[in-house]
């Protein structure tokens, strides 16, 4: 594998591909972003990382436009997605690949025609193109054997990788990973990481890889982002997050139970609740 | 004082979802041109909710035609006119029960089936991952639907009235040796285009009242199982309120 922060010297000097500023979102009055700024270097691998519930998920759904910021600036691509038409949005998605956490393959179509979609629903490649297209990228992924297979008969980590398979199908600019080492066995784990690695440095793709396993991302990341209460509390390449003395970074980096953010969620005393007859939960 | 606050607040949930659901249905027959580029699938969801539903649909039929022939004879005897039976079960089938039987079964099994498979498919991220691959799912997945309904609704209404009428038949002149001749000309002397067309037109609007709801709950549907679950429930309720609503309308205007 390619090593990370070491491949390519116009990596992160050039105009950033994402570049959030000042966004706020909030959920039925509860903030999850107040005044988040970060940029995606274009060629590069960043990771955002994080604990569970701090809004990962939702930031890659403000950057591909599914959400909108109640406040602040999101500009993809060039597109700023505050005043972007329905049309311009669809436009930017074609240049997009996403792999969602639990794979999101369309149930009714087997492996062979999910990766084919996005060709047939954009192209007018002739068949047998596609099937090459498709193919290589079966391959790519190991699943070629499996193109005949529905959905249901996968397993989840297969599943992502086909999933994985459709997402770079278009060869997109700007790939956008959701948890994507979650529930793969150690094979597919080194698969997987080979893959967006060399994805990134042979086609000049972008990566955004949202994740909270530190050891993967390490190994992979060209920079990465640290989300915590909303905002960024952390950012620079993976040796700056490791070598951070700030608590919040260095409780998440090393995986302690104890730090800024509480591993439970608010409750009342432990022991009181458990010597109470009455036992009130 | 809290019953009036009540009422006020439901009224006011009741008028907020009315709302929602007639943006999302314009939204809907706004993307209708664009999904008709794709003939296959809405083929695909005539037999969907057409052709599936037939079973019972027939089945239904030839009971409640068999119910209206042995209810009619009954009345009908006492004033000597039995082989009336006839126009009366096929004025009944063709203008009223045709359609609204139809459109409550049609609720029960093909407007459920299209919000639980939408609502899965949300809860799923497929209609996300649809979205991100720069695919409509307002396009793809729910006008087709809306299609399929608005088409196959009046031909299963045609259907369930011709099994009906089957069903009236062979109670009232094979069980109770109701004149055969009788029963028919009758019927054809009964029968008007304006019935008929007002079939046609009441179940086109069950049709497209009942797809709308269906592709409104799947979509809007909570993404858990519980979610998907209550929407179906709220599918089959909705429609049957709406189907019967409509019908007094329908009714109503065409007079």
């Amino acid at each position: 594998m390619t090593a990370p922060n070491s491949a390519d010297p116009d990596r992160g000097s050039a105009a950033p591909l994402v570049s959030l500023d000042d966004v706020h979102y909030a959920v039925d009055g509860r903030a999850i972003f107040d005044g988040l700024a970060l940029t995606i270097a274009p060629r590069a691998v960043t990771a955002i990382m994080g604990p569970s519930g701090v809004g990962k998920t939702t930031l890659l759904r403000l950057i591909t436009g599914q959400l909108r910021a109640d406040r602040g600036s999101i500009v993809v691509g060039g597109l700023d997605l505050r005043h972007a038409q329905r049309a311009q949005l669809y436009a930017l998605r074609r240049r997009m690949g996403m792999l969602f956490q639990n794979g999101a393959l369309l149930t009714d179509l087997d492996v062979y025609e999910n990766v084919a979609y996005p060709l047939r629903e954009h192209t007018r490649l002739p068949e047998p193109l596609i099937a090459r297209v498709v193919l290589t990228k079966l391959q790519a992924v190991g699943l070629r054997g499996a193109a005949r297979l529905m959905p249901g008969q996968l397993s989840g980590g297969m599943g992502r990788r086909v999933a994985l398979a459709r997402a770079i199908v278009m060869d997109p600019e700007l790939l956008i990973y959701d948890e994507p080492f979650a529930g793969l066995d150690p094979i597919a784990l080194g698969v997987v990481l080979r893959l967006i690695r060399r994805l990134n440095d042979l086609l000049g793709i972008t990566s955004v890889v949202v994740s909270h396993d530190v050891r993967e991302i390490a190994l992979l990341a060209d920079a990465a982002y640290l989300l915590s209460g909303g905002r960024v509390v952390a950012a620079g390449s993976m040796d700056a997050l490791r070598n951070n003395q700030a608590p919040e970074v260095r409780q998440f980096m090393g995986g302690q139970a104890d730090g800024p953010v509480p591993f439970h969620y608010p409750a009342p005393d432990y022991a009181h609740q458990l010597l109470d007859e009455e036992l009130p939960v | 004082m809290s019953l009036a606050r009540e009422l006020r607040d439901n009224g006011a949930l009741l008028l907020a979802n009315l709302g929602r659901f007639t943006l999302f249905s314009g939204r809907l027959v706004a993307r209708v041109p664009s999904a008709l580029r794709h003939p296959r699938l809405i083929v695909n969801q005539v037999y969907n909710t057409g052709a599936l539903s037939l079973v019972i649909i027939m089945l239904s039929g030839l009971f409640v035609g068999m119910v209206l022939a042995l209810t009619g004879v009954d009345l009908l005897q006492r004033f000597g006119s039995e082989e009336e039976v006839g126009a009366v079960a096929a004025v009944a089938l063709v203008k009223e029960l045709g359609p609204v039987v139809t459109a409550l079964l049609f609720a029960g099994r093909a407007g459920t089936a299209v919000t639980s498979e939408i609502g899965l498919m949300k809860a799923t991220d497929q209609l996300a991952a649809l979205q991100m691959m720069a695919v409509d799912p307002m396009e793809r997945i729910c006008a087709p639907r809306l299609l399929g309904g608005v088409i196959a609704m009046p031909l299963l209404a045609a259907i369930f009235s011709v099994v009906g009428l089957v069903g009236a038949y062979l109670i009232a002149v094979r069980v109770l040796h109701v004149d055969p001749g009788q029963f028919w000309s009758e019927l054809k002397d009964a029968m008007r285009s304006r019935y008929v067309r007002e079939g046609i037109w009441k179940s086109c609007a069950f049709g497209l009242a009942c797809s709308a709801i269906a592709v409104y709950q799947g979509y809007v549907a909570q993404a858990t199982p519980e979610g998907v679950g209550r929407a179906t429930t709220r599918t089959v309720v909705t429609s049957s309120v709406a189907v019967l609503v409509l019908d007094y309308i329908v009714t109503a205007v065409l007079l």
